[in-house]
């Protein structure tokens, strides 16, 4: 297998460092002095124009169970949708108009405000050819951006690392949880994932003074899942996150060995960062909230991310959707509402476009126990600065001899969205990481 | 084919390879006791485990129907739907709700107890207990019918199913699958208990033959409606806490699935599943994963899924053909796969021949390895392999190592939402208190003399002979200028032997 120059510097490194490092708890300044001259190799490289303090930055926002779009961005005065839906269609009066024939889910407060502020666009009708209903084979479609009849082993954002981010400080991606996204596989395993920077740090001693939780770290963590017990409204939850399978190029060892390096150069300077900034807006105590806190305060604190990624689970409503769905997007909503109002009041909301997907939409009419089965085509919903806001592509037709096995057809392809935000937010070549010529979506 | 390991390959790191595969690995006199054995031999023991008495069988006392846990249920539902449709005022439904939550609080904490007890059962028969194999085993299962406890909310479900997965996992495979789709948790997990002659709910039936039993590209979407119409009729009584048929809602219709048509019910489309041929490529190939390797080529699926046919679809001589196999213990599949969390602690404390951390500290330590037992994320269960390590799980490997091997080590819990700050308050301080490793029973003090024996001890004792010569070195950069080895010296070897990308993989 070829190995790569930066590669086999890195294992040479980890080998004096990381079991180097963890000899040296009498020795503390050692650790330090490595990692601030390997920082320093990694700030005099070439990739700095992939990865510099002032790009452009996407936040990649998972919706993950199947988002029912058609309750979400609603074609409220549609008489198909009254139709299939007398159970759980949102009442006309509740809905928070767009125009005389959609709006959005009376939950969706935060985005209507973004939306009158001119900085939140609605893609109507995104899906792709022979739409699939499984959760892990959809989101694995849309992770790696593939057709419905292919399996691609590497994510597009991996691809995206592979082909514009070579040698970049492992901090270009940013995925905020345990486990990497499937989108963030690549040859060269790029990226770090992280939870709580009070823990993501090797504790190079004993426990004592570096031991201590500071009191101000507040929590990134989740110590358990949303409650439990509230009658049947967790009904989503047999959808809490889906993240994929990882692959890389190379052995097993050499991942391990990449991963825990890139740990390391990255731990310290995260940990650093979010000790030292303070988010400028309140969000909410949720998941998603406390996720969007963290790429708060990392923005912040400059760190040289192109992308980050977030999820929010919960969205595979078959019981009961109507709660539960209102839960989900009120701090889908509320969440991004105080990123950007964070970001506004840093100064960066303008290098920052947010990007929401979802694996696909729900059936168009609603099944028996008050919720919805796996459907197709969903609406997508890009926030920014700069974004062209408004309503783009067409929403599908609800007209049953337009359906397709009862479920909307697509308008958009999301890999033209995809191709959009990396021609024209990460200013890219989309072609080599998409494997084909998709039309941009214009967007920006 | 598939040929069996010839006497001649049989020693030492074969031996470790089938202990850590099988079970949870072992100290070297396990292994040397376990390599002393014909290859045969060795592989009964561990597939014929029906035969040991297991001192570790238990059921604690509040896994049992419960009327009271029903009674408290239904109020709390009941006041759910008053305080939304009754006619009191504001001020009523707001203490209403109150009360509500109240009970809700309650029922909440009593079932983070009861799973945290169930969850430190398990750990410890895996890591004490004389039947390796059948909890290995039921941990695959846990993961393949990945059902959690946040949808089913009932501990005493969950307990059932392991228990299923415990009785039932190394038997027959129809049978298996019959008493998961009957299994109140599995009932409740994918909505079948809701399902309807009138409205079948597909849920059930789509993830029995995506992720159960087939695989995606095995089924139409016509399959998964048919199937799901014949499976109507399972049902749950929640009065009793017990699985019910009802024949009033089943669908005694006729119906085509994958290619039989009759009037079938859903015992007659496990059977259409498991006999086609791809059930057992399926199946086969999920426990090659699990047990050997992510890299399975054809020709070996098709060795593996005859071998399970020719046995009648029973997973007992299947698993004893899988560890008795040659291409099982090729250099392609031994050392080479990354511990899951739940390997990685029982191993390690195995290792260090220490007890388990106390339950609330086991718990938070494979969670934050990623692994949060009998609450997998979602019902495709835990991805594996690779996905195992990012660079926030390796940072929590390393950090965890320190605590098992030094003590008294910070845990760095933290709660997202103030009901559970006590939890985490208090797996800290009990991490706090933890105490370090004998490593007395590792290194006597008679093997400390020479730092290069003492080294060798250690690789055999942890790595099982595959640490690289730069990592060796390190060590001996470490250990070499320290004269007199006292516990802790050795501990911080431990440690470090530990933190290396070596003892990640088994």
């Amino acid at each position: 297998m070829k190995t790569e120059p930066a590669l086999r510097t890195r294992r040479e490194f980890l080998r004096t460092s990381v079991l180097g490092g963890a000899l040296t708890w009498t020795v503390p300044a050692f650790l330090a002095n490595t990692f601030s001259a390997l920082q320093a190799e990694a700030s005099g490289s070439a990739t700095q124009s992939a990865t510099g303090k002032d790009s452009t930055i996407l936040v990649v926002l998972q919706m993950a169970g199947g988002n029912d779009g058609l309750n979400t961005v609603v074609p409220y005065a549609n008489d198909y949708y009254r139709r299939a839906r007398p159970r759980i269609g949102l009442p006309a009066n509740s809905i928070l108009k767009i125009n005389d024939a959609v709006g959005l889910h009376p939950g969706l407060t935060g985005f209507k405000n973004l939306y009158d502020a001119g900085q939140l666009s609605v893609i109507q009708g995104v899906g792709y050819p022979n739409p699939n209903r499984s959760h892990f084979r959809s989101t694995e479609i849309w992770q790696t951006a593939s057709d419905a009849n292919t399996v691609e082993r590497y994510g597009w954002i991996g691809r995206y690392f592979d082909n514009a981010c070579r040698g970049a400080d492992p901090t270009v991606g940013v995925s905020i949880g345990q486990q990497m996204p499937q989108a963030f596989s690549a040859k060269t395993p790029t990226g770090v994932s992280l939870e709580n920077p009070q823990s993501f740090r090797f504790a190079a001693g004993r426990s004592g003074a570096n031991g201590e939780m500071n009191a101000d770290e507040k929590s990134f963590r989740e110590l358990n899942r949303p409650p439990m017990g509230e009658g049947a409204e967790n009904s989503g939850a047999t959808i809490g996150a889906i993240q994929g399978p990882t692959a890389h190029q190379g052995s097993v060892m050499d991942f391990l060995e990449r991963t825990a390096l890139d740990a390391q150069v990255s731990s310290d300077k995260i940990l650093a960062i979010t000790k030292r900034v303070e988010n400028q807006a309140a969000y909410p105590a949720s998941q998603l909230g406390n996720a969007l806190k963290l790429v708060g305060k990392l923005i912040g604190g400059g760190l040289p991310t192109r992308i980050y990624y977030v999820s929010q689970g919960g969205y595979d409503t078959h019981t009961n959707q109507t709660g539960q769905q209102e839960r989900l997007l009120q701090d889908l909503g509320n969440s991004v509402k105080a990123f950007v109002e964070d970001l506004q009041a840093q100064g960066n909301f303008q290098r920052v476009l947010v990007m929401t997907f979802s694996e696909f939409g729900r059936r168009v009419t609603e099944n028996a126990n008050g919720g919805t089965d796996h459907g197709a085509a969903a609406p997508m919903f890009v926030i920014g600065h700069k974004v062209k806001s408004g309503l783009h592509g067409k929403y599908p037709s609800l007209a049953p001899q337009d359906l397709v096995n009862g479920d909307l057809q697509y308008n958009v392809d999301f890999r033209s969205v995809y191709s959009g935000v990396l021609e024209e937010w990460l200013k890219t070549k989309s072609q080599p990481i998409l494997g084909a010529k998709f039309k941009p979506l214009t967007l920006v | 084919m598939l040929s069996s390991l010839p006497g001649s390959k049989w020693n030492y790191a074969t031996a470790a390879h089938l202990l850590d595969r099988a079970g949870f690995g072992g100290t070297p006199d396990a292994i040397e006791k376990l390599a002393a054995m014909s290859p045969a031999a060795a592989v009964a023991s561990l597939v014929d485990y029906q035969k040991i008495p297991d001192p570790f069988a238990s059921t604690p006392d509040w896994a049992r129907p419960d009327p009271e846990r029903i009674q408290r249920y239904e109020q709390i539902q009941r006041m759910f739907r008053e305080e939304k449709e009754s006619a009191k005022t504001e001020d009523e439904k707001r203490e209403q709700a109150e009360k509500r939550r109240l009970l809700v609080q309650e029922a909440q904490r009593e079932q983070i107890r009861h799973l945290e007890e169930m969850r430190f059962d398990w750990l410890k028969r895996m890591a004490n207990g004389p039947r390796p194999l059948q909890e290995k085993l039921t941990l695959f299962w846990h993961g393949h019918f990945a059902t959690s406890a946040i949808k089913v909310r009932d501990a005493y479900f969950i307990w059932l199913q392991i228990e299923t997965f415990r009785q039932k996992g190394s038997g027959n495979w129809l049978d298996l699958l019959e008493a998961v789709a009957t299994d109140p948790a599995m009932l409740v997990w994918l909505d079948q208990a809701q399902s309807r002659r009138e409205h079948p709910n597909e849920n059930f039936a789509r993830e029995c033959m995506e992720l159960f039993a087939l695989g995606e590209g095995h089924y139409t979407e016509k399959d998964v409606t048919e199937a799901a119409r014949a499976m109507t009729g399972w049902s749950l009584d929640r009065a009793a806490e017990e699985y019910r048929y009802r024949p009033r809602i089943h669908d005694d219709g006729v119906k085509t699935v994958l290619g039989t048509t009759g009037t079938l019910d859903g015992r007659d489309v496990l059977e259409i599943i498991v006999a086609q041929p791809q059930a057992a490529r399926f199946i086969t190939g999920k426990l090659w994963k699990f047990f050997a390797s992510e890299n399975l080529p054809d020709r070996l699926a098709d060795a593996l899924a005859d071998a399970f046919r020719s046995g009648g679809n029973n997973f007992a001589p299947f698993l004893r053909t899988l560890f008795s196999c040659e291409e099982f213990y090729s250099d392609t599949v031994m050392h080479n796969q990354v511990k899951s969390p739940v390997q990685w602690l029982v191993n390690s404390v195995r290792l260090l021949q220490r007890d388990l951390p106390p339950p609330i500290v086991a718990t938070q330590m494979i969670k934050s390895l990623g692994q949060d037992l009998l609450l997998p994320p979602n019902v495709k269960g835990w991805d594996g392999g690779l996905s195992w390590i990012t660079t926030n799980t390796l940072l929590a490997r390393y950090n965890q190592a320190a605590i098992l091997v030094m003590g008294q080590g910070s845990l760095g819990a933290e709660a997202s939402r103030p009901g559970l700050k006590r939890i985490a308050e208090r797996a800290n301080e009990m991490a706090r208190q933890l105490s370090p490793a004998d490593v007395g029973k590792i290194i006597g003090d008679d093997d400390r003399r020479d730092s290069a024996a003492v080294i060798a001890k250690l690789e055999k004792h942890f790595i099982q002979g595959h640490l690289t010569e730069a990592h060796r070195q390190v060590l001996r950069d470490y250990l070499e200028p320290r004269a007199d080895l006292n516990d802790q010296d050795i501990r911080h070897a431990i440690r470090l032997l530990m933190s290396t990308p070596e003892y990640q993989v088994t």
